[in-house]
């Protein structure tokens, strides 16, 4: 290559067999083994892979920021016509910041909690600029938080990041970016921290200034959906290499590879319904046992294989019509919680209502979505259900009796008919306790003393949940999040409850092991005729897994009705504005929905 | 931010009146719990002659027959307005603030406090800036080298200076660094206004002995909070920006590093001001703490009373610096005041 200027031709980001080796312990890990991808100025590149693809690693490299690891980088990282690899310290830090901008993907800890955003901003560019005077800087850091949309900006400059919300520090993570003009932002999940409307928002802002700044745009995700309307092309990486290499509209409408492919049928659809759902789950799965079975009986006796699996598996599970329904499992009557928020001289608390009255029933084998953002009441409404919390107003029943004031020892015989899963599968299993006592814990609990049937009980349904019964003496760590995940269900499971609430359970997940999760959720639902109040934040997910879907928002339900009607016919504007802003895989849709919004807000203003 | 100084100032008030109503239960109802009549309690105050008369004089010029409550409000009322004891003709002036009057010595115990205070206060602020400087900076360089031959040797140092009480660091470096090389000059104190180069030559090993004791757990707090901060996802946007490796650690982890360790600075210097016992013992060096030792050994229940006191104050005192200084140091705090 020449050592030439680099033109606009020219690409402003070069990669070329790019390999990052983490030697450990156990001999090396290649994170990133071979990327080759070229961002030309002004262009936008996507770069998709699932936790441990390599493509945190590869964005990392970008800025060399392994420098004081002990990563090993072979390969060429040109940025600005600047090799990243070979640069001096000095170098490298003149061109981070200056050439290409990074933003990450928490907002809530990429910014300095003791110094004021304008600090900070002021901080980015005299680092580069020192001949630009404070005052000046400051001027500029105040233009380019207007640039990113943040109100007042004049007065804003001076706030603390905790005095902003999660969307705009995301704002001024990228103002923060802007203070040197860089060629190229560089973005790593930039949204995954955020609620639909706010991810949609920051991802409109980011496409804007690189239209209007022509800056290139690198963003990095796990959600194909999110980088569709986003960039022109896409790199999908996994274990490190990529697989595939094209325009946006290619590979999404076209994939080559069987990887690609897996993850774009993975990835949730808004516009798939419940019932489409469960017949592509329940046929994949009716052949899968078929297959298993024809596999058995050509290796053992024939006949016993036919009695393994009980035939209620394949019998579809069809609730009965609304009438013949009997009693609702759960009847919720204007449940309202009330808590405390401390302020004032001497501390006395005001109210603040998280949920307002909510009231709905709920029958058996029925599954109940609640979507909304951070803030509307969502938890606590579960949580309210769960009885974890006694509600301030309304009421609840449970099988026809009431459980709102019920004391924790009355509660005790009717915690095994309702069990919760959590969303962080990480911190919901205690690290210091076996897989198997973790999932038999509870069967103790309510009373069985004799130690191999707790252990015969688990490793069934270890195995039922798809994970392998040996599993049982080994510690969570040992474990996938997904496969933590299962762990967690098989916990509720173990009692074999009536209900089960899932918060959130699967949104700390890849998408492949989403989709793996939902499926055996909707399995085990099948199978033990089980009723789910299903938590969520994302629509598409609550789609897929609900026959009834509640929107909430600040504490109140706006729309509830059943799933297919409240998504193709939404009645409230802000069920529409949800909708509107949740991604989607045709690139050419995303940018219809990024107009409409666009148009939306700029009749607001 | 006035409300939050409102606040903290009314809880400091408030912690005051507590420990004052604690220590006086400790000196004047828990020996009766323990069976000790008021003629035994009385014979504590006497002083050097315990007649049945003198006891008696005793019991009724402290009023330690009334019931206890009203021996708290004389007490209380002592402190803001001045005692008086009557002692058949003569009477004995407490003034306010009468911490209390040590009949073994004749002696008012708050200005004895007083006129030790410049001593304990000069070790107590001599040693306290020396062992938030070493700590801190040793801390800083082990964090920064983590695992280097000098993290190492200053993470052994440390474990050290925690482990070994002041008696034997300080009796060992009296025997060694004053007498067998001479290094320094004999300790002791000379007031800072007479001169105040022999004021700091006099107290130069004390404060080191002291400090050696703090700096290692200094060292030892900032080395693990400046991992962790240096950790931490606003320290990757710092690198990210293009600052230099110098301003990171200095500007941006250095800060969230501190602020924990302002909070254990204000109980420890507090701690130090209410009596640095072992190392005034060590040094002979007339302070407080020494002041506390010799009550100790005379029973003179009125100076150990007034020294507790005194010693309480000034922790609840630092503790307050320290909340007022918290919401400059972390702008988080003031939302939430």
């Amino acid at each position: 290559m020449s050592e030439s200027v680099p033109s606009s031709a020219s690409p402003v980001v070069r990669v070329e067999d790019l390999r990052v080796v983490f030697p450990t312990m156990d001999g090396d890990v290649h994170a990133v083994n071979g990327l080759s991808f070229e961002v030309p100025a002004g262009g936008a590149l996507g770069i998709v892979g699932e936790s441990g693809s390599g493509k945190s690693v590869t964005s990392l490299a970008l800025m060399g920021l392994h420098r004081g690891s002990r990563a090993r980088i072979t390969g060429s990282i040109e940025v600005a016509g600047q090799d990243v690899v070979s640069a001096s310290d000095r170098k490298l830090r003149r061109m981070r910041g200056n050439d290409i901008a990074m933003v990450f993907q928490d907002p809530m800890q990429s910014l300095h909690p003791q110094f004021t955003v304008g600090n900070q901003l002021v901080e980015a560019l005299r680092v580069h600029r020192p001949e630009v005077s404070r005052s000046e800087a400051r001027a500029r850091a105040v233009r380019s938080l207007e640039r990113v949309g943040i109100p007042h900006p004049q007065k804003r400059i001076n706030s603390y990041p905790h005095e902003f919300s999660g969307g705009m520090r995301q704002r001024v993570v990228i103002a923060m970016g802007l203070m040197c003009d860089p060629k190229v932002l560089l973005a790593d999940e930039p949204t995954t921290a955020l609620d639909v409307t706010v991810q949609a928002q920051v991802l409109d802002l980011l496409d804007e200034l690189r239209t209007d700044l022509g800056m290139g745009l690198i963003l990095v995700s796990h959600d194909l959906a999110v980088v569709a309307g986003s960039v022109d092309e896409v790199v999908v990486m996994r274990h490190g290499v990529a697989v595939e290499r094209g325009d946006v509209r290619t590979v999404l409408a076209e994939p080559e590879h069987p990887y690609t492919r897996a993850l774009l049928a993975a990835v949730p659809r808004v516009d798939l319904s419940r019932a489409q759902r469960r017949a592509r789950d329940r046929a994949e799965r009716a052949q899968r046992t078929r297959q298993e079975q024809r596999r058995s009986t050509g290796a053992t006796a024939a006949g016993e294989a036919g009695a393994k699996e009980p035939d209620r598996a394949f019998a579809p599970f069809t609730p009965e019509p609304k009438e013949e329904r009997g009693e609702p499992l759960l009847r919720v009557e204007d449940v309202a919680q009330r808590f405390g928020v401390r302020g004032g001289v001497w501390g006395r608390t005001t109210d603040f209502w998280a949920v307002k009255g909510v009231s709905f029933d709920l029958f058996r084998g029925e599954t109940l979505g609640i979507v909304g953002e951070s803030g509307s009441g969502k938890s606590t409404l579960s949580r309210m259900v769960m009885r974890l919390l006694e509600p301030t107003r309304g009421r609840v029943e449970f099988e026809g009796r009431d459980i709102t004031h019920m004391s924790e020892r009355e509660l005790r015989p009717l915690r095994r008919d309702m069990q919760m899963v959590f969303q962080n599968p990480y911190s919901s299993l205690n690290p210091r306790v076996t897989v198997g006592d973790a999932i038999g814990t509870a069967l103790r609990v309510q009373g069985e003393r004799d130690g191999r049937k707790v252990r015969r009980q688990v490793q069934e349904l270890l195995e039922r949940v798809g994970l392998e019964p040996d599993h049982y003496n080994r510690f969570p760590h040992a474990f996938s999040g997904g496969q933590r995940q299962r762990i967690a269900i098989a916990r509720a499971l173990i009692l074999k409850p009536k209900l089960i609430i899932c918060d959130e359970p699967v949104s700390a997940l890849d998408v492949s092991t989403q989709d793996q999760v939902l499926r055996l959720l909707s399995e085990l639902q099948d199978d033990f005729g089980l009723t789910y109040i299903f938590v969520a934040h994302d629509l598409a997910v609550v789609r897929q897994v609900s026959d009834r879907v509640a929107v909430m928002r600040a504490g109140e339900v706006v729309e509830m009705g059943d799933s297919d009607s409240v998504y193709e016919e939404p009645s409230s504007d802000y069920t529409r504005q949800l909708l509107n802003a949740a991604p989607v895989l045709d690139p050419e849709h995303a940018r219809e929905l990024r107009a409409e919004r666009v148009r939306r807000r700029a009749r607001a203003s | 931010m006035l409300t939050y100084i409102l606040r903290r100032l009314g809880a400091g008030l408030l912690l005051l009146a507590v420990v004052t109503m604690v220590t006086f239960a400790i000196f004047y109802v828990v020996p009766r719990w323990a069976g000790r009549t008021t003629e035994q309690l009385a014979t504590m105050y006497v002083g050097r002659a315990p007649t049945p008369e003198a006891i008696q004089a005793t019991i009724d010029r402290l009023g330690l027959d009334q019931p206890v409550l009203v021996q708290f409000g004389e007490f209380v009322r002592g402190i803001f307005l001045g005692a008086e004891y009557r002692f058949g003709r003569d009477v004995i002036e407490c003034a306010a603030p009468c911490f209390g009057y040590s009949f073994q010595n004749y002696q008012e115990v708050f200005p004895e406090i007083v006129a030790r205070l410049p001593v304990t206060a000069s070790l107590a602020f001599g040693a306290g800036v020396i062992w938030l400087v070493g700590g801190i900076l040793v801390g800083v360089v082990s964090a920064v080298w983590k695992g280097s031959l000098f993290d190492r040797l200053a993470m052994a140092f440390a474990l050290a200076g925690v482990s070994l009480p002041i008696f034997f660091t300080g009796l060992l470096a009296l025997a060694f660094l004053v007498h067998a090389w001479g290094l320094f000059g004999t300790p002791g104190y000379v007031p800072l206004t007479e001169d105040p180069f022999r004021w700091a030559q006099g107290l130069l090993l004390p404060w080191l002995t002291l400090a050696f004791l703090h700096a290692a757990m200094y060292a030892r707090q900032t080395r693990a909070g400046m991992l962790e901060v240096l950790g931490e996802d606003y320290i990757r946007t710092a690198r990210a920006k293009g600052l230099s490796e110098r301003r990171v650690v200095l500007k941006h982890a250095l800060r969230p590093t501190l602020t924990p360790i302002v909070t254990i600075f204000g109980l420890d210097l507090g701690l130090v001001l209410g009596g640095a016992v072992l190392t005034e013992q060590v040094f002979s060096l007339n302070g407080i703490g020494r002041y506390a030792v010799s009550a100790i050994t005379q029973s003179d229940l009125p100076v150990i009373l007034g020294v507790t006191l005194f010693g309480a104050f000034f922790i609840v005192v630092c503790n307050l610096v320290v909340d007022l200084t918290y919401p400059l140091i972390d702008p988080r705090v003031r939302i939430h005041g």
